[in-house]
């Protein structure tokens, strides 16, 4: 273990690297700020970039882009309380108004040492982790992987939040769904081509990352105009952020939420389909719990804890999410899906054997970690009053450029002009369905899953001689797929538990 | 009534059974007829579990706070989706770049990519509503002539630049 640090750290140092952690945290930073923009399509249009870089090198861009984003997302919602990305959402409700209350600056800084120790503290659970958990899933088999990867995605839908399960789950399908045309990798009979050349290949999960993402995000930001108590915000932000010192007593009082945050963003992280914004969230719940009534009131109008609390566990829960991902080779968010669309692109395969086979690959990402939260709070920090002036930038130059970017971006890869065609379609597609409230990045996970899902099935009833006993006669699927099922319906039944409970208590206390 | 989430079950609902009525059309050599997996076995299952998800989310009984968003969400729908005065037709100026974006992929290639690009460039600023033509040209062209010279030059990737009468 110790040989691969040190050749991931020999990796990670080298001055390219250092200079795409820095450029990939800069320009995440300045995506994520953007309002609509998150880090999905913030690291779909770092890709066609990647391309001309080893793996290590581009993957290191992506999480450098990746945590850049969710600091930009911040910025935003504390400054403007637009959230440029749904894992900030927590961080507006106390660092928007203590940025009213003049102290954006301050605000800022609190963000951005939470980020850093939460980013910090996870990277360091991860390379413990990751190791371990590498070295378990070796044993495991293409029917494991199976069950793994119906876990993934039925954990996608679960998190989804109440009332939007089955319409994640629905998405999910169509994910899957997209995935099936092309070529049948086993038997090579075409599926769902209209007899089309340019679909035998299938189609290409960047362009549809960057239809259903980048553009439909762009085009859904023209729907939306903005008001005009938006557009003062938006001048106002950029007056006067105060100072960005902290006092001891914050520190004090940061210090315990930030070792608390971390542990349980991580933890939320690794869970496949939770993620950032989940973390936040409950991070943000705990807080307010623990501080008591007294200071639990603070909370919501511009509390220390309230603001440290979901900053510390979004960023914890982005390294949290690299697991499965090294690990297993299954992504557990859309973002780090996108990482797997990626890295199986330069020609990688995620997974047990990536630890044993490119080492460099593994530890130079969780070392760059470390390297891109120290960029992001000593390069980031200074620089964000000149950062925040692209909330200024006037939508019309900017949209263009960013379906300039998008369309340029696939193009770039295939150079087939029927390529730009498809996006339009799909970008029109993706802009209906987020009309109607249906949720993009299960569609883009079942996707991603979609063909590897079919292999290992596949491969799974070749070795049990087309038996699908498999399932639940070898004990690790089988329990993996219990899970999955727990996991799917134990919140669609906790309503109804709960109701039947009160109705019971209700009964027992007429008849008492 | 006819409420977001059971507009967007519908939408699936069709799409589920068209995907599962072209499934018929992949070609299974005879000997594949009784494997346990074919081509067929995956769509199959994904077209029947997206019917009946569908169906569960289009017969799913409405209770009162969903009621509620979905009166919300009419509303804003409405407001996006009609004309505002003072603010122009957003959903014109979507229906305008979706045109100018399938314009630029047919362009891209016989025009070459500095025209084509420039041209996409201005037109999306112009329907987005910019009347200051000599930025919106001067960023056009910055920014297409940076994005030629970046990829060409420094990460080796050759994209013809002029159009296809004038050569390569």
């Amino acid at each position: 273990m110790l040989d691969g640090i040190l050749s991931g750290l020999g990796t990670a140092a080298s001055p390219l690297n250092i200079l795409m952690v820095a450029v990939g945290c800069f320009a995440g930073t300045f995506i994520g700020m953007l309002p609509g923009l998150g880090p999905i399509s913030a690291i779909a249009l770092m890709i066609p970039i990647t391309y001309g870089f080893d793996p290590a090198t581009g993957l290191i861009l992506m999480a450098g882009v990746y945590y850049g984003a969710i600091f930009g997302g911040s910025t935003s919602s504390i400054l403007i309380n637009a959230p440029g990305v749904a894992g900030t959402v927590a961080s507006a409700f106390d660092g928007y108004p203590m940025a009213k209350k003049g102290h954006a600056g301050k605000a800022l800084a609190i963000a951005a040492y939470s980020s850093f120790s939460g980013g910090t503290i996870a990277a360091i659970f991860l390379l413990v982790a990751a190791p371990s958990l590498a070295v378990v899933s070796l044993a495991f088999q293409s029917t494991d992987y199976f069950a793994l990867m119906v876990l993934g995605l039925t954990a996608v839908a679960a998190f989804a939040g109440r009332g939007n399960v089955l319409k994640a789950l629905l998405m999910t399908i169509f994910g899957l769904m997209l995935s099936t045309v092309g070529t049948d990798e086993t038997q090579g009979i075409q599926r769902f081509t209209f007899g089309m050349i340019d679909l035998i290949d299938g189609i290409s999960f960047l362009l549809l990352a960057m239809a259903t993402f980048a553009l439909s995000e762009a085009m859904m930001s023209v729907l939306k105009p903005k008001t005009e108590e938006e557009k003062i915000r938006e001048k106002d932000a950029n007056a006067n952020l105060g100072s960005m010192k902290l006092s001891r007593e914050e520190v004090k009082e940061m210090v315990p939420v930030i070792g608390r945050s971390s542990v349980l963003g991580f933890l939320v992280g690794v869970l496949p389909g939770a993620g950032a914004t989940i973390a936040s969230f409950l991070a943000y719940g705990m807080e307010q719990r623990i501080a008591g009534p007294e200071k639990g009131r603070e909370f919501g109008t511009g509390s220390v804890r309230g603001l440290a609390a979901p900053e510390t566990a979004n960023n914890a829960a982005c390294s949290g999410s690299f697991v499965p991902l090294l690990t297993l080779g299954i992504p557990g968010s859309g973002t780090t899906a996108i990482m797997l669309g990626a890295l199986i692109s330069y020609g990688i395969q995620p997974g047990p054997r990536l630890f044993v086979e490119n080492p460099e690959v593994f530890w130079s990402v969780i070392i760059s970690m470390y390297l891109g939260n120290v960029i992001l709070l000593v390069l980031n920090l200074p620089l964000i009053p000149y950062i925040a002036r692209i909330l200024a930038l006037p939508h019309t130059v900017l949209v263009p450029m960013i379906l300039f970017f998008s369309l340029i971006g696939v193009y770039f890869v295939s150079f087939n002009t029927f390529d730009i065609q498809l996006m339009v379609i799909f970008a029109s597609a993706a802009l209906v369905l987020r009309l109607l409230d249906m949720p993009m990045a299960p569609m883009l996970l079942g996707f991603i899953l979609g063909g590897m899902m079919e292999e290992n099935l596949r491969r799974a009833l070749i070795i049990n001689n087309d038996s699908w006993a498999f399932l639940w006669t070898r004990p690790l699927t089988f329990w993996i797929l219990v899970i999955a099922a727990l996991v799917l319906f134990v919140p669609m039944l906790s309503p109804f538990v709960k109701r039947s409970l009160a109705r019971r208590r209700e009964t027992a206390g007429e008849g008492g | 009534m006819l409420t977001r989430d059971r507009i967007g079950a519908l939408l699936m609902l069709a799409f589920s059974l068209g995907y599962g009525a072209m499934i018929f059309n992949i070609p299974l050599l005879p000997f594949q007829a009784n494997q346990a997996f074919t081509a067929r076995t995956l769509p199959q299952a994904l077209s029947i579990l997206g019917v009946v998800l569908s169906l569960a989310l289009l017969l799913k009984p409405l209770r009162g706070t969903a009621r509620e968003d979905d009166k919300i969400w009419r509303a804003n729908m409405i407001r996006l989706l009609t004309r505002v005065p003072g603010l122009g037709f957003p959903l014109g100026k979507v229906l305008m770049l979706c045109v100018a974006m399938v314009f630029y992929g047919f362009t891209v290639r016989p025009l070459g990519f500095l025209l084509a690009t420039t041209l996409f460039l201005v037109a999306s600023m112009y329907v987005l509503g910019e009347r200051r033509h000599v930025m919106a040209f001067s960023i056009a062209i910055g920014v297409t002539v940076f994005f030629w010279v970046l990829m060409t030059q420094f990460l080796d990737v050759y994209i013809a630049p002029l159009p296809t009468f004038l050569g390569r």
